[in-house]
């Protein structure tokens, strides 16, 4: 290191701003302003305060200088080269720390269970709230991801990067599309870059820092009836992208697109080739397939072990009317086990064959690490639509249970295969058949949870009853019919995953609650009623330890942060976000 | 004022609050777009309803006359028809035909090509109408239960007599609602996730008790409205309130009835006119 590098460092030391270090960066701690003797040079530099009174050092204090001249070149380069970026290093999202949450479901495993503890049962009493954010009308159904002190969420059209500290907005981007807008989940982050589905099906890529647009490609034709609202799913290289849409026949897909060119590396239909596996769910006429549904409306997870990422896909079309596809429909309404490197399939499970309902079974597949039946397993758990929880070997796809996580009437039983029975006397007719639960499910795309703490598996759960009707004769195209709801409420249970069983029960009241869960490491699951309020438990019991009338139902899945020591929740109602943490005062500093 | 002064005063009012009120209820349905019913491509516009004659003269015989399909492919899910702007690309296709694959050029003129295009862009908007419960839905379609049975059930094992008199408080209710409609309220008979027919009783630790109308009820408090006509709310951490759902045996019925209950039971509840 020369003279001039030194000089220009400790200029540099003396310039920047003495507020906390910040290790994520790299700069080790740098003391308030001091004068610096550098190897005959004397660097002075401006003081914040008057005190003239310190002394400058001498080359008489040798061993001190050689001593900083030692410790000024071991310091990392940082202070001479451009500042680390805040963006997100994919490894990241293997082990996130708690002071990020990279990804819609905070981690690869999907269980939504955070180590953060500093809000615990003991303190939630003196839960407060730390700031709002509103988006003046926008709904928001967005899980934000919080990357280096900065929040990143979306509406359908709509991306905004706020201040996680404070709420407060960086910037705001905006597309306009004719196409699909009943929601949206949130974004991917892949490095400096942010990766947004839009209303027209296409995957925006965005320069995290400014929001400006980098390219955007097409997912699907938005003519043909796809949108999309789902947050995609980053690994390694790839950032998996999925779509939406059933008022159309079309056929569902998930594609793997480069996080730096935008270029597509892989694409999985949903709907088989003529002559593939699976197409001998449908019939030889490969029309009705190549229209058949399915599609990937929700974030996967990922098994880096294993290099395996599971999927959810949709229900078939024509959505409320079988007769023309007759068949099993893979793999509509499966859990599919996809190869993220090439989109090959490795494993799939049904949990709805031949749907007629609407019910999607993209629901959260979470990863459970845990016994099942006195051995170690590694396993997969989805409570689906269709009001049944299903557990599965992550591995193979081995079925291992399936069990009504909530009243139904639509089903006979459970077939050898673990698959629910459908009872035909529930399918939509021109008079009309009562079923539960009706279209929008026993639960749908709120988030559930899973605690370490408790090994308990937590849903969000609907009865619903309602009159299906199919309204069209002939041919069908698109959904021939829908359903009428009559009656609903919604429970909070805790399921045991080994064995299916409710532990625990907890009515949130009458209506269809959309709240998604979470569950803390300070012994705490997070949700909301059907009345406006939200709600922490007792994951173990259920009881009620905490709540707040936020003068709405819960309308995103909740996600918490922990920065400078202070741990955020945070939940959106309608067109605000709500950040909750611990009154200042109480918090201890350094942690 | 004059008594017949008042009477008039009285008589007006009435009428001019009951007519505000059927337009407050008519709002909530008729406006709704997702209870219109399916408007059929061939009444969706005279270009459309021309269409349809020409379509089904030169392009049924192998497309059928619904444009869904047969040897030729199903046109309602046809990209070509997708991306289509009033005719352009399916003109195209017309005119020239699609010799590889067997479809020979047409020559139809432009404004008949605009019309068959209409045709066919309104068969895409029937099929995307087709996700609905429309309001009004023919009654026959309905009418697949007997109205015996049903009246047995109502006045046997369904135990509706206990709130219901079809003389009563059902007197003419079929004239009240669309038949749609009417199936569903006989199931549940309430503004979807709402309930406005439950009362309670609020025991105070004072020993008074408080009767009313519930408007408000969670896990933490209920708000009522009181005999008085008053608002009044209470920490139910600290009272002992029993409910009173008058819905809640149409909520638990919906847990047991079978296909054919609810159709027999909509066949005679749709007699009483």
């Amino acid at each position: 290191m020369n003279f001039r590098s030194f000089a220009s460092l400790a200029a540099a030391f003396c310039a920047t701003p003495r507020e906390e270090s910040s290790s994520a960066r790299g700069w080790s701690s740098i003391p308030a302003w001091q004068d610096y003797h550098v190897a005959g040079t004397h660097v002075t530099c401006a003081p914040t305060n008057t005190n003239h009174a310190r002394k400058v050092r001498r080359l008489t204090h040798l061993p001190l200088v050689i001593l900083l001249i030692a410790a000024f070149c071991a310091a990392p380069r940082a202070a001479a080269q451009a500042p680390q970026s805040l963006g997100l290093d994919p490894a990241v999202l293997l082990n996130p720390p708690t002071d990020t949450w990279p990804t819609y479901n905070g981690d690869y495993t999907g269980r939504r269970y955070s180590t953060l503890d500093q809000i615990n049962q003991k303190n939630i009493a003196s839960l407060t709230l730390a700031w709002a954010f509103s988006t003046r009308g926008l709904n928001l159904k967005s899980t934000p991801l919080e990357v280096s002190g900065i929040l990143y969420f979306s509406s359908p059209d709509h991306v905004w990067a706020v201040d996680a500290r404070l709420g407060r907005e960086i910037w705001h981007y905006e597309t306009k599309t004719e196409g699909g807008k009943i929601g949206h989940r949130g974004v991917a982050m892949w490095k400096d870059y942010l990766y947004f589905e839009t209303g027209d099906a296409h995957l925006v890529s965005l320069n995290a820092k400014d929001g400006k647009e980098r390219w955007t490609i097409e997912l699907a034709d938005a003519k043909l009836g796809y949108f999309a609202t789902m947050a995609p799913l980053v690994i390694r290289d790839h950032v998996l992208a999925g779509v939406s849409g059933d008022s159309t026949d079309i056929r569902g897909l998930l594609r793997s697109i480069d996080p730096e060119t935008g270029a597509i590396q892989w694409t999985w239909y949903v709907d088989p080739d003529p002559g593939a596996p699976g197409s001998e769910t449908w019939p030889k006429d490969p029309e009705a397939m190549l229209h058949g549904g399915g599609m990937t409306w929700m974030t996967g997870t990922y098994d880096p072990a294993l290099n395996l990422v599971y999927w959810g896909t949709g229900n078939p079309n024509p959505v409320m009317v079988g007769d023309l596809r007759p068949g099993d429909n893979l793999y509509t309404c499966s859990i599919v086990a996809l190869n993220p490197d090439t989109g090959k399939l490795v494993w799939y499970f049904q949990p709805s064959p031949h749907d007629v309902h609407d019910w999607d079974a993209v629901q959260t597949p979470i990863l459970i690490d845990g016994e099942f039946r006195g051995k170690p397993r590694k396993l997969l758990a989805q409570a689906s639509r269709n009001g049944f929880f299903v557990v599965l070997d992550r591995i193979t796809g081995e079925h291992l249970l399936t069990s009504p996580f909530i009243e139904t009437t639509w089903s006979k039983g459970i077939d050898e295969r673990g698959r629910p029975i459908a009872d035909p006397q529930a399918n939509p007719t021109p008079a009309g058949s009562l079923a539960a639960p009706g279209s929008d499910g026993a639960t749908n795309w709120m988030s559930p949870s899973f605690s370490l703490q408790t090994n308990l598996f937590y849903v969000n759960a609907h009865r619903l009853f309602s009159i299906y009707y199919r309204t069209v004769d002939g041919k069908v195209e698109g959904w021939g019919g829908r359903d009428q709801n009559l009656w609903g409420n919604s429970t909070l249970r805790a399921l045991d995953y080994k064995t299916g069983k409710v532990v625990w029960n907890h009515e949130i009241g009458e209506g269809e609650a959309f709240t998604g869960m979470m569950t803390t490491a300070g012994h705490l699951l997070f949700g909301g009623d059907t009345t406006g309020n939200l709600l922490a438990l007792d994951p173990a019991t259920g009881k009620t330890l905490w709540h707040l009338n936020l003068g709405g139902n819960i309308t995103s899945s909740p996600m918490t942060y922990q920065l400078d020591g202070r741990q955020y929740v945070v939940v959106a109602v309608h067109d605000h976000f709500y950040a909750f943490s611990l009154p200042p005062t109480a918090i201890k500093s350094g942690k | 004022m004059a008594k017949s002064k008042w009477l008039w005063l009285t008589t007006i009012v009435v009428l001019v609050l009951s007519s505000f009120a059927h337009a407050v209820r008519a709002q909530d349905d008729d406006d709704d777009p997702d209870r219109q019913p399916v408007v059929k491509a061939a009444d969706q516009g005279p270009d459309a309803a021309r269409g349809q004659k020409i379509f089904q003269q030169n392009c049924g015989v192998c497309h059928a006359n619904d444009a869904t399909g047969g040897r030729g492919p199903d046109l309602v899910r046809s990209p070509v028809v997708a991306h289509d702007v009033k005719g352009d690309l399916i003109g195209d296709v017309i005119r020239k035909g699609r010799p590889d694959k067997g479809m020979p050029p047409m020559s139809l003129t432009a404004s008949e090509i605009a019309d068959v295009s209409a045709f066919l862009h309104a068969r895409v908007k029937e099929g995307l109408q087709s996700a609905r419960v429309p309001k009004v839905y023919d009654l026959q379609r309905l009418l697949i239960g007997n109205a015996d049975a049903g009246k047995a059930y109502f006045e046997g094992a369904g135990g509706c007599t206990s709130c219901h008199s079809v003389t009563g408080d059902l007197a003419g209710v079929a004239k009240k609602y669309t038949p749609i409609d009417l199936q569903a309220r006989i199931l549940y008979p309430e503004k979807l996730f709402k309930n406005t027919k439950t009362d309670a009783t609020v025991a105070l630790p004072s020993g008074e008790q408080v009767h009313g109308h519930v408007i408000h009820q969670d896990e933490f408090a209920v708000g009522l409205i009181d005999s008085t006509g008053w608002y009044r709310s209470f920490d139910r951490a600290r009272i002992k309130v029993e409910f009173n759902n008058r819905l809640a045996a149409h909520r638990d019925q919906l847990f047991k009835l079978s296909q054919d209950q609810v159709h027999d039971l909509f066949a005679y509840i749709q007699t009483l006119k």
